[in-house]
């Protein structure tokens, strides 16, 4: 499981579309922390404090992690399976070992990335938070879930890399709109969004934990049909 | 215990049945030829057995583990897949290197490059695969197959698209690897490496096997015709007058020339009575040759 994962952790590090993310990530991350330090002191009246950096980053996630999570795992285990290198696999693994090993390769990246942006921020915001460095991971392995997951029933890399756009950016307005409107269905659909449950009152901080749930659901679906699929 | 064992295996796609109640035993220490036109279904059961697809019914047996309990065996099996292809940022060493950390196993630089070496790809072990030829694909193919030294073999196709030379080269490997022990279940549309190589032969078509046994066997049940040829001093007109009076109603054709004559016969019984013949008749014979089918002739006139 662990040589799929270093496997995967390592292509996502080399290719030009993640080197392009962690660019953008550190560049946005460095910029809105720059600008932020520009109105240090109003922010600081607003009570937003140090923390404004990290509160940068995390909106940043919020918004665009969706379509870059996206973009770069859409066909984790579809290009696998149409370039056919996935029989060389499934016949020296487990099939949940790849589906595990999948994950964890990309939740590795993902974290990697995310602890170096606000390792670049702690410059300006003097501080580290752990709390926002789980929480940006956590949202991000929904995220990680669900295309790993569209990947495993989506067998044509181009599908499941337009669904990806279209739920990317679907989900991110639908899961706002949510925590703003009384429209029951759109209220329904809130509830199997992350944003809900990181939209919620200081007092309700805790919910965000409950979203590692949805990863665990969409692996959990994907073994199961991963384990009876022909490849 | 048989290194596969397959009961009723069938594998349906829609209406259309690829693989039909197959039941097949492969004894350990063979080399099984898997023989069968194109869509005769070969593929589909190797990729069956190993474990690939699922069968729609049926079930099967690999060194005697049953089939929900393949991801236990995988270090006991090697897999060529019929079409190979492989990671095309990374190179063959990369790849044997990332398969056996995969197995489990705990090769050493030396190993790999020593099994990259058997395959015929010296030079090439850290070159990108991207830069290979379909011929040299195949070979990392064959190596990563056989990099866990396997107790069961499965080769689809070794040798389609490899050059003459390296044909002879996998054929000494399969033959070594063979040696050591390995079951080695192949499927080829070279009829010819089949009769070679193969201790066992079935013949695949229409999703069932149509025939199946040992090259001597296969010969005997799907024998046309042998041609006895005998080349012998020349005859005179009366000598070939009783040859031809002898084996009239024994053999199915007979040509007798000056020099050289020939008997077609079913059977090969008549062998030993064609030579005797020659013998009591003190006509000197310089050569006697028989012709029997060859794989390629059975194939050809299954039906």
């Amino acid at each position: 499981m662990f040589t799929v994962s270093f496997k995967e952790f390592k292509n996502l590090f080399t290719s030009i579309r993640s080197i392009l993310m962690i660019v953008v990530l550190f560049g946005v991350t460095v910029g809105a922390a720059s600008l932020v330090r520009q109105f240090e002191a109003p922010l600081q009246k607003l009570g937003l404090g140090d923390d404004a950096y990290a509160m940068g980053l995390m909106l940043l996630l919020i918004l665009a992690a969706p379509l870059f999570v996206t973009s770069l795992s859409h066909n984790t285990i579809n290009k696998e399976m149409d370039t056919r290198t996935i029989r060389f696999l499934a016949t020296k693994t487990s099939r949940n070992n790849i589906i595990l090993g999948k994950f964890i390769g990309s939740i590795l990246f993902w974290g990697v990335c995310i602890t170096v942006a606000l390792l670049l921020i702690v410059p300006f915001s003097k501080s580290f938070s752990i709390l926002n460095l789980v929480q940006s991971i956590i949202f991000v392995s929904y995220f990680i879930g669900l295309t790993l997951f569209l990947s495993t029933i989506i067998s044509n890399p181009s599908l499941s890399m337009f669904l990806g756009i279209i739920i990317s950016i679907a989900l991110p307005v639908l899961g706002l709109w949510s925590t703003g409107t009384d429209n029951l269905f759109v209220k329904a659909i809130g509830y199997v969004t992350p944003y809900f449950y990181y939209m919620q009152e200081e007092a309700y901080d805790y919910y965000v934990y409950f979203v590692a749930v949805f990863p665990i659901l969409f692996i959990l679906l994907s073994l199961f049909i991963f384990r009876k699929r022909d490849l | 215990m048989e290194a596969l064992q397959t009961h009723q295996l069938t594998k349906k796609y829609g209406k259309k049945t690829v693989v039909d109640s197959i039941d097949l035993c492969i004894p350990q220490g063979t080399i099984f030829g898997f023989l069968g036109k194109n869509g005769a279904g070969k593929s589909t059961f190797i990729n069956m057995v190993t474990g690939l697809i699922q069968p729609s019914s049926g079930s099967y047996e690999i060194l005697g583990h049953p089939q929900k309990r393949l991801d236990s065996i995988q270090k006991e099996i090697g897999v060529l897949p019929d079409y190979s292809t492989f990671y095309d940022d990374l190179t063959a060493f990369s790849h044997l290197n990332y398969f056996q950390k995969l197995l489990k196993q705990s090769l050493s630089k030396q190993d790999i490059l020593h099994i990259l070496k058997q395959v015929g790809l010296e030079g090439a072990e850290y070159i990108k695969v991207k830069k290979y030829s379909f011929g040299m694909k195949k070979k990392l193919g064959i190596a990563q197959s056989i990099i866990h030294q396997p107790k069961l073999l499965f080769l689809d196709e070794p040798t389609s698209g490899v050059d003459a030379n390296a044909v002879l080269n996998i054929h000494a490997l399969i033959k070594q690897i063979a040696a050591q022990g390995t079951t080695i279940f192949l499927t080829s549309h070279n009829l010819n490496e089949v009769e070679k190589l193969c201790d066992e032969i079935a013949i695949m078509n229409k999703g069932g096997i149509q025939t199946q046994g040992t090259m001597k066997q296969l010969q005997e049940q799907h024998q046309q015709d042998i041609v006895i040829h005998i080349h012998h001093r020349p005859l005179y007109e009366q000598e070939q007058s009783e040859l031809q009076n002898s084996f009239k109603g024994l053999a199915e054709k007979i040509q007798i020339g000056d020099t050289t004559s020939e008997f077609t016969v079913q059977t090969k019984k008549l062998i030993p009575q064609v030579n005797k013949y020659f013998v009591r008749q003190d006509i000197d014979v310089f050569r006697l040759e028989v012709e029997e089918a060859s794989l390629e002739e059975i194939f050809l006139n299954l039906k």
